[in-house]
Order: C-alpha cells, then structure tokens, then sequence
C-alpha cells in the first residue's frame, strides 16, 4: 500500500474491495506526506474511496491514478478515476443528491464535488473519466 | 491400444519395486529436505509410497490395455487425495507437491529404458504411455486437491475473521454495545444486523450502542449500512447512540450530506456509555467512602 516516495504518479488497478483499500491507503499516505492535515487526508481518502467504489458497483473495474501535482506555491493532490464501463448518461442528474441506480444513498458523487477542490466527469458509453483534485498552499513548513 | 503387448507393466514394476522404491525416496528427500522434511516422517513416508506404488501396479493389471480412467472412490484416488490434502495443509508448494509423482514418473522411466525391453519400441512406448497416463492424473489430482484445500482454509479464514469481528455485547440490563471494527461490507453489515437484532430480542433490550470508532474510512457505502443497520434496531424499539465518529469524520460526513440525526450521536463511547444509562434509568456515580 505504499507510495513509492519520488514517484510524481502511479496507477492502481480496481478490481476488487482490497483494491478500494489500497487506492484510499496510498492517496491518504502521500497526503500525509505532503503534510496536509488529517481532516485533508480523511477528506481525499473518502473521496477516493466513493470513486473507486463506484467503479466496482457500476463499470466492474478500472484503474485509480494517484498524482502529486505540486509544485513551488502549493500542495496538489490530483487523482484520475477511469474506467471501460457502460458511462453516467445524465451526468448533472448523477451529481443530484440522493439520485442513485444501485440502491445507495446517491451520495457519492455530489459528495466528492464538495469534499475537493476541483471535480470533472466525462463519460460516454465505454469510457468513464473521473479527476479530482485538492489544493493547499505551501507554508513555511511544507 | 488394439493389442496387449507382450510385455506386462505390472510384472516388471513387481519385480521393480524394490529399486524403484528407493531411487524414488531419495530423489524426494534430496528435493524437500530443505523445507519440509521437518514436517515429513520418512518412515511414514516411505510406508505411503510404498502403497502408492502397489495401487499403481494393481492399475496396471486391472488394465493392462487402456487408459486408465480415475473413479472419485478408487482406492489409489482416495490415497493421492489424502497425502496431498495433508501436504497442502503443512504448507508445500503446489510444485513440491506434485513433484512426488513427477519425481516417480523420471524413476520409472529411467529403469525402462535401461531395461531389455527398450529393444522392442512397440512395447517400450505402450509402457511409457501407460505410465505418463497414470502420473499425469494423479498430477492433475494432486493439484486439484491442492486448490482445494487452500480455498476451504481462506474460507473458514475469513469466516471466523467475520465471526470474530462482529460481537455484540451487554453493557447492563437492556443496554448493548456493538464496536464496529474495520472494513464495513454487506455481507458484514448484514451480519452485525442479525447479530444485534437477536440480541435486542433475547434481552429485551432498549438502547444499542454503535461504535464506529474502529472503523477507517466513514464514506458512503459504509453511512448506508450503518443506517440500515439503525432502521432494524429501530424497528424493534431499541433507541441507537451511535458513538466513536472522529471530528474529521464528522466534517467528511457532512461535506457527504449523510443525515444521522435520526440517532443520538456522542463523539465518545464513554459519553455514549453515560448517556445510554440515563436513557434506561441509571447513572455511574463515584463510590462515597473509595480510598
Ligand atoms: N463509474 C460509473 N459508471 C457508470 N455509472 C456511474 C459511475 N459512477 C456513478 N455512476 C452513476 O451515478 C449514480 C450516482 O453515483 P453516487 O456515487 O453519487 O451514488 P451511488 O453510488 O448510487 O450511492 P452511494 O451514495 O452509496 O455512493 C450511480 O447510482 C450510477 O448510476
Ligand atoms: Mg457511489
């Protein structure tokens, strides 16, 4: 589960809820090690894990590509969430609140949107791709 | 095969046996004497092989001409099945495993072409193909057997992890607690279901407290059981404290728009404790006179 230290993005393959585990682990590890604060890190870990969790429910699998896009003014983590499933038609209906195909609590997506500082969907029929990103300026100390 | 040969396998490896035994042995041992010979008995070993290699030449009389066909109850069948089951259980590899009947076949085979009957090629390949039919069963059984068992072990695994990780536990009369531990799945949560609902019953209780703390990550999938889990406790008239939710977690749940308002929260299950006394009518106080 864990990041190799200077590698600026690596990919993990969903396939399975151990993949899920892995996906949150790494993406909260290289949170911690830019040093973002631990409500930051349950923020991205929870974020990844809706995604990834989708995948699994509504694509089978795909891949979680985890990105350390910082640079000199701030701390960015960027994760890309893709998949080769069936695809979200209406994407602003599956960002409502509470709308859900698999019996859930529709709470995912809507919910990524606000716990990140960046969120875009594409998809069609076949290709699926989610990325996000969180922001946080660079201090003294990081 | 049209035609018995004139040879007879089942003769020669009678007249073999011995031989063969024993080149056999110490080819095994020589290979499994780094990793498992502590885990071998070769006396015991030896008396297995030995058997094995007679149900071999009883195959061979029984059809002498054809393919032998494994049956699940034939006796060598049951015989493979049983050292491999053990085997897999001390922990070989599966191609330490079937390097036992590999390593018989390369005897075997090695003492036919020595032998006189290497001259006649029409016999020497039956018996050949005779025995590469036999070993490559048993080979294929040996791995199957394999499989098997290795699968049976990470089931009963991760049945006695998913029994072991959902206790539910009397706090005091009519009051329960249920620390949810790790990774929330269905089939997890359906068990902590069960689990608390027949508990509520059989102590009539009134108040359950949930503890999340030992779980890792609140997000939605995780929310919606924990509230299906609440919606049956409910129903049976037990009043939920859901306690352990960090304040990270928290603000998370938020930003998620997951609603527990329909339960009573404390951030800690000591304040949980506390309040799910008062709701049953008691209090902890300190103890007057306590040195
Ligand atoms: N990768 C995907 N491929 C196809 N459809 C998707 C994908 N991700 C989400 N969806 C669709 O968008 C809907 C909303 O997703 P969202 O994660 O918000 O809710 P949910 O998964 O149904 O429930 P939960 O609250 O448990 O996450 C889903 O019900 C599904 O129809
Ligand atoms: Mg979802």
């Amino acid at each position: 589960m864990t990041v190799p230290p200077e590698a600026a993005e690596f990919t993990i393959p969903i396939r399975d809820s151990t993949d899920v585990l892995r996906a949150r682990g790494s993406a909260r590890e290289l949170a911690a090690r830019l040093k973002l604060g631990s409500a930051d890190q349950t923020r991205l870990a929870t974020a990844v894990s809706e995604l990834t969790r989708n995948i699994l429910q509504y694509a089978g699998e795909g891949t979680c590509t985890i990105i350390n896009a910082s640079d000199d003014h701030q701390r960015c983590i960027r994760v890309i969430v893709e998949d080769h499933g069936p695809g979200i038609p209406d994407i602003p209906l599956a960002l409502r609140d509470g709308y859900s195909t698999g019996g859930g609590l529709g709470a995912g997506l809507p919910g990524v949107q606000r716990l990140m500082d960046e969120f875009q969907i594409t998809s069609q029929p076949g290709h699926t791709c989610l990325t996000m990103a969180m922001n946080r300026p660079r201090t003294p100390f990081t | 095969m049209t035609e018995a040969v004139d040879f007879n396998v089942a003769r020669w490896l009678e007249a073999q046996q011995e031989a063969v035994l024993d080149a056999w042995m110490s080819d095994i041992v020589s290979r499994w004497k780094k990793n498992y010979l502590h885990v071998v008995d070769t006396e015991h070993l030896h008396l297995q092989s030995r058997q094995l290699l007679e149900e071999i030449r009883k195959l061979f009389v029984e059809n002498p001409n054809e393919f032998w066909e494994p049956t699940p109850d034939s006796k060598i069948v049951v015989l493979i099945r049983s050292l491999s089951t053990q085997r897999a259980k001390q922990g070989f590899k599966p191609a330490d495993s079937t390097f036992y009947v590999l390593s018989l076949k390369r005897v075997l085979w090695r003492r036919l072409l020595q032998d006189r009957i290497a001259e006649n090629k029409v016999a020497l390949a039956t018996c050949l193909a005779m025995i590469e039919n036999v070993i490559d069963r048993l080979t294929l059984l040996i791995y199957e057997v394999y499989v098997e068992t290795r699968e049976r072990l990470i089931a009963q695994q991760s049945l006695s992890l998913l029994e072991l990780s959902t206790p539910v536990v009397r706090l005091w009369d009519r009051v329960l607690m249920v620390p949810l531990i790790g990774v929330m799945d269905t089939q997890r949560a359906r068990q902590t279901t069960e689990r608390l609902l027949e508990a509520i019953a059989k102590y009539e209780a009134t108040v359950a407290i949930l503890d999340v703390t030992g779980v890792p990550v609140l997000d939605t999938s995780v929310a919606g059981h924990i509230m299906k889990t609440i919606a049956a406790a409910q129903m049976l008239g037990a009043r939920v404290v859901m306690t352990g939710i960090s304040p990270d977690g928290a603000q998370t749940l938020v930003k998620l728009g997951v609603d527990f308002s329909v339960v009573t929260t404390r951030a800690t299950l000591r304040a949980g404790v506390a309040e799910s006394l008062l709701l049953v009518g008691k209090r902890i106080v300190a103890v007057k006179d306590a040195p």
